[in-house]
Parts: C-alpha cells; sequence; structure tokens
C-alpha cells in the first residue's frame, strides 16, 4: 500500500503529452539511449508507465530479414519500444528529477504512522483560510497552471552572455597593453597634432558677422612662423604683391560731388546751368536717335512708280541681242591685240630711251645734292620746324595720356554709359528738408562710379533663356467648357 | 639661314595679357567667383593698347588681363575656399534634396568661411594709404546701412554696416574732424580731415530706395565685404588713436546715469539698447584713460628753411581758424524737433560742440525736454509752431548746414519758420578770381570778414507800406553794389583811382590815403615797366592771359547785371501779386 502510494502521487502529476521526436534526435542521442537501454535491462528497473513492462522493452522476438541493405535496415527495424523507453525516461525526469531505479529508497518512501498530522491539518486549513493574509499568499490557480512544473533545468542561454566579436576585442586590447607597456598611446586617444587644423568653422569667423572684433592690423609685425627658406622651398611663403597693384587704375575721385545746382535749395544760376547741361545731354541722345532714324528711313524718289515697274519688267525682253554683240566684238579685238609682236628696232629703241632715262635722272639727283650746300639755311628751318613739330605732338600725347586717366577706359563689349544727370525741374524744387523728393540712387551712383574708375567692366544683365519651349496644353475639362 | 619659323602670337603684348575667359579657367572657379576674387584682391581689367595685338588678329572686344596679375591670383589661399564652398553648396543641394535634415544641420554647422584680414594687411601695407581708400567705405557702408532688411543682401551685412558707420560717425564727433556739409537732392555730402586726409562721403537720404534693376547686387555686396573689413580696422587704429575704448562704450559718468534710469524698461534686451544709444549720437564715448578735458595744446613751431615769418604767422592764423570752427556751437543747446531729419543734425551739431536732444518718443537718447528753459535754438520744419518759448530761436534746419559751411554763426533772421530760405550753396566751389560769386556768397564772405551789414528787411515787412518799400530796396540794391565793388576792386582799381583824384580830398584822408596810394602807383609804375620790357613773344603771352581775365570779369559783370535784371523782376512780380491781394 505505501508503495502503491508513492507511484500514485508520481503519476497525479500533470502529464504532458509526449512529443513526436524526429530520427536527428534520436541519432544524436544514441550514446545515451544505448546506456539507458543497458539500464532498462537490468533486472532492477522500473517503469513509471505501468502500461509498458521492462521486459516489452527488450525483445527477444528476432526477425529474419538481409541485412546486406541499408534501406532494409531502416525498413524493418522497430523503433516503437526504444521510443516508449525513451518517453519514460524523460517523463520520470521531468516529474521526478531523475531514474526513479537510481533514488534511494528514502527519497522515494515514508513511513506512515496514521492521520493525526493530515486531521489536525484540515481542522487548521480552514481558520487560516479566513485571514486575508494567507489568502494573499497563496498563488493564483492559473499561475500554478502556468507554473513550469518540469524539474529538468531550464537549458541556458548561450548568447545572452556572448559578446560579439569577443575575441578580436580581446586581442585588440591585449595589444593596446602591449603597446602602452612600451608608451604608445593608441592613434584613437591621442590629442590632434595640429594646433589650427581644421577646427570647426562658425558664424563668428565669417566676414559680415556683425559682432565680430578687430584688432591693430597695422601696428604688429607679421611673425615668422617657419624657417623662411623652407616657407619658400615648400610653396607656403606669401607672394609678395607688386607695389603696381597697388596704384589707382583711375585717378577720379572715389566720392564725386554734384555740382552746385544739385542742392536741395540751389542758387538760381547755378540751377539754370545745371538745367542747361542736363539739357544738352538730352539734345545729344536725340541727335543720335533721330540719325539711327534718319537712316532707316527711305527715299521718296525711290518708291516704285507704275512706270518703273513696268519697266523692271520688261527689262532684259529686249536688249540681249546688243549685249552679245558688244562681246564677241571685244573678244575679237583682244585677240589680236595680243599677236602684235615688237620688231628689233623697237626693242633698240627702247632700251636706249631708257638708259638715257636713268642718267638724266642721276645727273638730277647730283646737281640737286651740289644745290643743297646752297640751300642750307632753309634746310635748317625745315629740320626746325619739324622737331617743333614733334615736340609739340609729344606734349599732346603726353597731355591725352593724362587725360586718359580721367576716363572710362573700354573694358569688354560694352561701352560705359553715364547714368542720367540728377536734376530737378524750377517746378519740382520744394525749398524745404521736409518737402524734398531725393532725386535718383545712390547705389546706381555708386555702381557707376565704379564702373568709371575701370574697377569693373560695364556689363549688361545676363538674360535668362530658356533651354526648352513651354508647350501650352488646355485641359480637357477646361475644352468642354469652351 | 633658316632656323625655326617665328610663330605669330607667341611672344610681346600676346603673351601679357589673358583674356578673363581663360583666366577663369586657368583658375578653375566660375565667373562669379573670378570676379569676386578680382575685387577682393584688387585686380582691375586691362585696356591693351594694341587690342588686335593682343586678341591674335581679331579685334572684337574682349575683357583682358594681365597675366602676372592672374599668376597673382593664383597663390591666393581664398581661391581653395571658394572652391571649398562650391563643394559645400553641391552637398547641402543634395542632402536637401534627399531631405537628410541632420545632414542639412551638420553642413551648415561646418560651413566654409574665409577671412579677409590678410588681403586687408596686402593692399594698404600703412595706415594712412587705407585712410586714403576710406571714401569709398564710407559711402558704400552707409548706403549699406539705410537698405531695408528684405533679402537684397544679408541682413548681417546690414547690421554690420550700420555699426561701423556709426562708429565711424562717433569717432568724428569726438575728434571734431567734420569740415564740410552740403545738402544735394541725392543725398548728404559729408567731407571731414582725419589725420591730414580729406574723406568726402555721401549718405542717403532715410527711406529714398527704390531698387534699380541694373547693379549687380552681388558685385556691389562682395565690395562692401571687402570695405566693412578695412573700415573696422580703420576703426580700431582711430579710436586707440584718441584713447578711446574700441568696441565703443558710452561715457558712463557724463551722461549714463539719465540714461539709464528712463530707458531701460522700454528695450528689451540690453545689448540692443546699447547699439541704439550708440547711434543716437548723444553722447560722449567712454575713454581707456579718463583724461581731463585736454587744455588747449600750442602748435610747435618749427621753423623750417626757407620759410618766412609771414607763412608761419599765416600758418599760425590758419591754425587758429580751424581750431575756432570746431567750437562753433560750442555752449548752445538745440532741440530737433520729430520732422526734421535727426540723424543728420544729431551728428552735425554735436560735431562741432552742440548739444542736442530730441522728443523722448523720437529715439532713444533724449537728453532733455521741450520744455527744458535753457535751450538756445529749436530746430523746426514747418510753417509755424503753435506753442513757442520767448527764449529760444525757430530755425529752420539750413541754418545748421549753412552755418557750418560759412564758419561762423550766421544771422538767425533770414532761417525763421516760414521764411523763404536764401539758397543752400555748394561749399564744394571755390571760385578763381575774376569768377561769378553769387551775391549770396558775397554776402556770407562779408560776414566772415567781420563787415556788419546793415540787416536786410524781411518780406513781411514788404507788405506794409509801398512807398518805404520802394526806398527800402533802392538802400538794398545799393548794397549789394557796394559788395559788388568790394570784389572787382581789383580788377577796376585803376579806374577808381583815377575817379577818387577828382574828388575832394580832406586833409585827414590825404595823408591816409597817400602813404597807401603812393605805394599802389609805385605798384603799377613797375608792372608798366615789367610790361614794357617783356620779348615780344613774352608780351604777347602776356596780352593773351590778360585777355582772357578780362573776358572772364566781363562775363562775371554779365551774370551779376542778369541776376539783378532776375531779382528786380522777381519783385516786381512780387508786389503785383501783394496789390492784386
Amino acid at each position: 500500500m505505501p508503495l502503491g502510494g508513492a507511484v500514485a502521487e508520481v503519476a497525479s502529476q500533470p502529464m504532458f503529452p509526449p512529443q513526436k521526436k524526429t530520427l536527428d534526435s534520436h541519432s544524436n542521442m544514441a550514446p545515451n539511449r544505448r546506456l539507458k537501454r543497458v539500464a532498462a535491462s537490468q533486472p532492477g528497473f522500473m517503469t513509471l508507465n505501468t502500461s509498458i513492462k521492462p521486459e516489452n522493452l527488450v525483445s527477444n522476438r528476432r526477425k529474419r530479414i538481409n541485412k546486406n541493405k541499408k534501406k532494409n535496415w531502416n525498413k524493418h527495424i522497430d523503433v516503437n519500444d526504444v521510443e516508449d523507453f525513451l518517453e519514460d525516461v524523460r517523463l520520470q525526469e521531468r516529474t521526478t528529477g531523475g531514474l526513479i531505479s537510481d533514488k534511494s529508497d528514502e527519497s522515494l518512501f515514508f513511513l506512515d504512522a496514521g492521520d493525526k498530522k493530515a486531521a489536525t491539518q484540515t481542522a487548521v486549513e480552514p481558520t487560516e483560510a479566513k485571514t486575508g493574509r494567507r489568502k494573499a499568499s497563496r498563488p493564483l490557480k492559473v499561475d500554478l497552471i502556468l507554473k513550469n512544473n518540469s524539474l529538468v533545468p531550464v537549458p541556458k542561454d548561450i548568447l545572452a552572455y556572448q559578446l560579439p566579436n569577443a575575441k578580436k576585442l580581446r586581442n585588440v586590447a591585449k595589444k593596446a597593453e602591449q603597446l602602452a607597456a612600451i608608451g604608445k598611446v593608441p592613434k584613437k586617444h591621442r590629442p590632434p597634432t595640429k594646433v589650427d587644423g581644421p577646427t570647426k568653422t562658425t558664424a563668428a569667423d565669417a566676414p559680415n558677422n556683425p559682432t565680430r572684433d578687430f584688432y591693430d592690423i597695422w601696428g604688429q609685425e607679421t611673425k615668422e612662423t617657419c624657417d623662411p627658406w623652407y616657407l619658400r622651398q615648400t610653396g607656403k611663403a606669401p607672394v609678395k604683391r607688386r607695389e603696381k597693384w597697388n596704384e589707382k587704375s583711375s585717378l577720379l575721385p572715389a566720392v564725386e560731388i554734384i555740382a552746385p545746382g544739385g542742392s536741395y535749395n540751389p542758387d538760381f544760376f547755378s540751377h539754370q546751368a545745371l538745367l542747361l547741361k542736363a539739357h544738352e545731354v538730352e539734345v545729344k541722345k536725340e541727335k543720335e536717335e533721330n540719325k539711327i532714324l534718319k537712316q532707316l528711313a527711305y527715299d521718296k524718289d525711290d518708291r516704285a512708280t507704275e512706270e518703273s515697274v513696268f519697266q523692271e519688267q520688261v527689262e532684259g525682253l529686249e536688249e540681249e541681242d546688243y549685249d552679245s554683240n558688244d562681246f564677241n566684238s571685244a573678244c575679237t579685238l583682244g585677240i589680236l591685240n595680243l599677236v602684235e609682236k615688237k620688231t628689233e628696232k623697237q626693242r633698240k629703241k627702247e632700251r636706249v630711251q631708257k638708259i638715257k632715262e636713268q642718267r638724266r635722272l642721276a645727273s638730277r639727283y647730283k646737281t640737286g645734292q651740289q644745290q643743297q650746300l646752297f640751300q642750307l639755311r632753309s634746310i635748317k628751318v625745315a629740320l626746325r620746324q619739324r622737331e617743333q613739330r614733334t615736340k609739340e605732338r609729344q606734349t599732346q600725347r603726353r597731355a591725352n595720356q593724362e587725360a586718359e586717366k580721367y576716363r572710362p577706359r573700354r573694358l569688354g563689349k560694352l561701352k560705359f554709359t553715364a547714368q542720367d544727370l540728377e536734376v530737378q525741374l524750377t517746378n519740382e524744387l520744394t525749398g524745404s528738408l521736409r518737402t524734398l523728393k531725393p532725386e535718383g540712387s545712390v547705389l546706381k551712383d555708386r555702381f557707376k562710379s565704379l564702373q568709371k574708375r575701370n574697377l569693373i567692366e560695364p556689363r549688361e544683365r545676363a538674360k535668362f533663356k530658356r533651354r526648352l519651349k513651354i508647350k501650352y496644353v488646355e485641359k480637357r475639362s477646361f475644352r468642354e467648357i469652351t | 639661314m633658316g632656323g625655326v619659323q617665328k610663330k605669330k602670337f607667341d611672344r610681346g603684348a600676346a603673351t601679357n595679357y589673358i583674356t578673363r575667359n581663360r583666366a577663369r579657367k586657368k583658375l578653375q572657379l566660375s565667373l562669379a567667383d573670378f570676379r569676386r576674387l578680382c575685387i577682393l584682391k584688387g585686380i582691375y581689367p586691362h585696356e591693351p593698347k594694341h587690342k588686335k595685338k593682343v586678341n591674335k588678329g581679331s579685334t572684337a572686344p574682349r575683357t583682358f588681363y594681365l597675366m602676372k596679375d592672374i599668376r597673382f591670383l593664383l597663390h591666393e589661399p581664398i581661391v581653395n575656399k571658394f572652391r571649398e564652398y562650391k563643394i559645400f553648396v553641391r552637398k547641402l543641394r543634395k542632402a536637401y534634396g534627399k531631405s537628410e535634415w541632420t545632414g542639412v544641420t551638420r553642413l551648415k554647422d561646418n560651413k566654409p568661411v574665409y577671412k579677409l584680414d590678410h588681403i586687408i594687411k596686402e593692399r594698404y601695407p600703412t595706415f594712412i594709404d587705407a585712410l586714403r581708400d576710406v571714401d569709398d567705405a564710407l559711402s558704400m557702408g552707409f548706403l549699406f546701412s539705410t537698405f531695408a532688411r528684405t533679402g537684397k543682401c544679408h541682413v548681417q551685412t546690414i547690421q554690420l554696416c550700420r555699426r561701423l558707420t556709426v562708429e565711424w560717425m562717433n569717432y568724428v564727433i569726438t575728434s571734431r574732424a567734420l569740415k564740410k556739409v552740403f545738402l544735394s537732392i541725392k543725398g548728404i555730402y559729408y567731407q571731414a580731415e582725419v589725420l591730414g586726409q580729406t574723406i568726402t562721403w555721401l549718405v542717403p537720404y532715410q527711406f529714398s530706395h527704390d531698387h534699380p534693376t541694373d547693379v549687380d547686387y552681388r558685385v556691389m555686396a562682395t565690395f562692401t565685404e571687402m570695405y566693412t573689413t578695412l573700415m573696422g580696422f580703420i576703426n580700431f587704429r582711430l579710436y586707440s588713436s584718441l584713447n578711446l575704448v574700441y568696441p565703443p562704450k558710452l561715457d558712463s559718468k557724463a551722461s549714463g546715469a539719465s540714461l539709464k534710469g528712463e530707458d531701460d524698461g522700454d528695450y528689451a534686451l540690453d545689448s540692443e539698447s546699447y547699439m541704439e544709444k550708440l547711434s543716437a549720437l548723444s553722447s560722449s564715448l567712454a575713454r581707456v584713460v579718463s583724461s581731463v578735458e585736454e587744455d588747449e595744446a600750442q602748435m610747435d613751431s618749427f621753423p623750417v628753411e626757407g620759410e618766412d615769418v609771414e607763412q608761419m604767422e599765416a600758418r599760425e592764423k590758419e591754425h587758429k581758424e580751424q581750431e575756432a570752427q570746431k567750437r562753433l556751437f560750442e555752449g548752445l543747446k538745440f532741440f530737433v524737433n520729430r520732422e526734421v531729419p535727426r540723424e543728420s543734425l544729431a551728428f552735425v551739431l554735436r560735431c562741432f560742440g552742440a548739444q542736442v536732444s530730441w522728443d523722448k518718443s523720437l529715439c532713444i537718447g533724449a537728453a532733455y525736454d521741450v520744455t527744458d528753459e535753457t535751450i538756445t535754438h529749436h530746430i523746426a520744419d514747418r510753417p509755424n509752431m503753435e506753442k513757442q518759448y520767448i527764449n529760444r530761436y525757430y530755425i529752420q534746419p539750413q541754418w545748421v548746414y549753412d552755418s557750418i559751411n560759412s564758419k561762423i554763426c550766421l544771422p538767425v533772421e533770414d532761417y525763421f519758420l516760414g521764411v523763404t530760405l536764401p539758397p543752400h550753396l555748394s561749399p564744394f566751389v571755390e571760385e578763381k578770381e575774376g569768377d561769378y560769386v553769387p551775391p549770396e556768397k558775397l554776402r556770407i564772405m562779408a560776414l566772415q570778414r567781420g563787415e556788419a551789414i546793415v540787416q536786410d528787411e524781411d518780406e513781411e515787412d514788404d507788405d506794409d507800406e509801398d512807398d518805404d518799400e520802394d526806398e527800402e530796396e533802392e538802400e538794398e540794391e545799393e548794397e549789394e553794389e557796394k559788395e559788388d565793388e568790394q570784389n572787382l576792386k581789383k580788377m577796376e582799381t585803376q579806374r577808381s583811382q583815377g575817379k577818387s583824384l577828382s574828388v575832394k580830398v580832406t586833409p585827414g584822408q590825404v595823408k591816409k590815403e597817400d602813404r597807401g596810394r603812393l605805394e599802389q602807383e609805385e605798384k603799377a609804375e613797375e608792372k608798366r615797366l615789367a610790361i614794357m620790357m617783356m620779348k615780344k613773344k613774352e608780351k604777347y603771352l602776356y596780352d593773351k592771359i590778360m585777355f582772357g581775365k578780362k573776358r572772364k570779369v566781363r562775363e562775371a559783370n554779365k551774370l551779376t547785371a542778369k541776376r539783378k535784371a532776375h531779382d528786380d523782376a522777381s519783385k516786381t512780380d512780387k508786389k503785383k501779386k501783394a496789390k492784386k491781394q
């Protein structure tokens, strides 16, 4: 009875249906299995499942089959007994924490000395159940069901303890330690070598930062950071600026002051003078425009009349014969001329004439030279005149060159065009600072001044050119309406 | 015989010049960057003497640079910065396109910037060189500081320009360097003398901008970039030369107490209000070493060889005059009404030692109220004021500018409210001998000489009585004639002398005149003899010069006559109108 009780207790544990094992797992467990099989064949082995008998586990019957083919091996081996046995072993492990046959008797059995203890237990229980404390300490049924009752320990999750790249890291650390022992610091921990290297640039360094601070740039001498020879050799020495580049490209003043007539409350005459100047400019412009118009206009006498139109239509119909005749006669005359040849006599005569002429010229030249002796004074005068002329030209040229320095030069496709004169008409002048309406734009004035002083070349604003044509398509919905 | 055949355009002018496009390719820069570089480095295009030779036979107009200049540009470290910037823009565009916002912020934090300090040092080796070129910088700075912040240029640039110009104005005020002012229809021209250099700049009127379309803003912004850097360094140097603290600070002792107490509540940030207070130009600046009012410094006299005592005296006199001009408005107390350009007036008045204030609601930094009894001049620009204090002059702003230009405090009567102002003459015109001088200027010159002129009648008197008026007018004309005579005396001395002989002579006067006249006669005699002794050629030249002078005088006389006729005509017109009314 006591033995049976123990067995019943063990069997009352919740049983899970045996899981179907794959063949793989069996083959893996082969050595283990054999061992257990050996244990089962022992006389003292006990099974937990009552339907399985230890005698059945080791079958005595021998089947006759051909063993020369592997196919047959697989086919005819009965593995049910093995599986049953293994299931049983697993069950034992799960429920009791090991094979029952291995356990000592004391752990399996106890001596039943009566119901005294059990009676007291049942008596006490209801009282205790009433108190809330006990109730709270007792686990819920749900938790009990879900609780893992297996006594087989959960296998360890190895990955939770493993570091990726552990080996490599270990090696690196080892090497670093070795280097540190020598006195070398790895690159990562080294401070940046370049002091003025690529630091993080901020808006503070920008040239238009409104709160930037200035210093005495002309007071301090530039300090030599390196050996000048080294700098020169490596091409790092600053290139010297030529004096010429600091010269002004024009002698015009930076700020040209407006004529006195441009005062907001001008003197009458200076205002008139300025108006006159502006007027002259306008007249000149108009003249140029008119010139172009005149060139474009056609002469009214050239207009086609009925007569001239008729003449044109008839042209070429009548005069064809004339032309061909003329051409033929000219051709024949030319050929005749070519054919004529000089006689010997003529040639001789020509030669004599030529020599005579040469002689005449030579003698004339000689007498001319002799005569120059007597013309010395007039020659001197001529020379002096020529020198005078060259001198005048020189001064003139120099003056022109000086004047050129005040003039805008031709620096590109476009010529410099001065801006319109700022002028206010007499009725626009208000005579009071409050009601003054400023004329012209200072921005344009500055821009033109830069152009005038040859600092920038006059340019036209770049025109926007569309590369592809725009295609207009009417939407269908819109088209339906229209 | 033989040798290698010479190729065309292999040497000479053709190799000395390079076209813009080739230069650009050589530097590997875009056109905009190339232009920027040239502006910053001060390398400008050249017009070759023989275009055909340079242009390899073609006469097409092109922009040329000197080859050496471009080779010089190759060494500039900023070129690399330009390239970096190009890459930066490309990366940024890509990041935007992929909407990688962290990438965008990272790129923006590391935006490549360049500094122009070394270029300034290179282009202007000495401080004086820089000061000579400050005209342009100032005009540009003042122009940009008046721009609206509408995205035509960077807001930061505008702020920097404002800061630098305010610093400059404060310097001019402290050093009292201003010499001339001219209100033109375009803007206000100022001229100052700083460390012996005459500096002229143009300030646009406020709020008068229309943005012209044919101006390249990029080019202007590049120039401004360079000029602001230049101006910063110049300002620093100028401030240190006056012993002032450089980022300028207001003198807390002199005016800080009154300022701080009142305005602190109105402005949000201290830093904001500080700039505003500085730009109000109403208080003096702090010095490094707080100095006691410097006493009148005696000018050291270094006798230079070949310079006689007269010249020395003249120089000393000039110096004294200048000193006097600097203290033109000292002790005067001005109040500026709200319709008047405040900044210009505050700047100008403070330059000559006046005290200025304005309405508290107009601008920060008002030192006193309208109700202050000690105010001497009230500047207003409206026909009349309702409430007027009896112990101050109500004048129009032109008085200030005219007084500065004429270097004396002009009589106030011509500039009262509602009075038609005398013309505002340009101080930059200097008449030579024999030129036409407008009568207004003659009058001012007479005032400068210290001659008292009977006050001209005000227009208001004209309405009273006709008879009186005529007489007065006659008087006026006589006065004008007198003035004219004074000026033309030199030209007409000989004639006038002849006439004056016939006039009766009192014994006392004879003595006085005799001395002067004897000298004059002697001089005239000498001159005549010298003319007689002249060579034919020189005589011819002399005659020519004299003829030119006479012609000038004739023309000037003609203009004065015309002016008189014009004045007469306008007066009669007015009279008629008055009668009609």
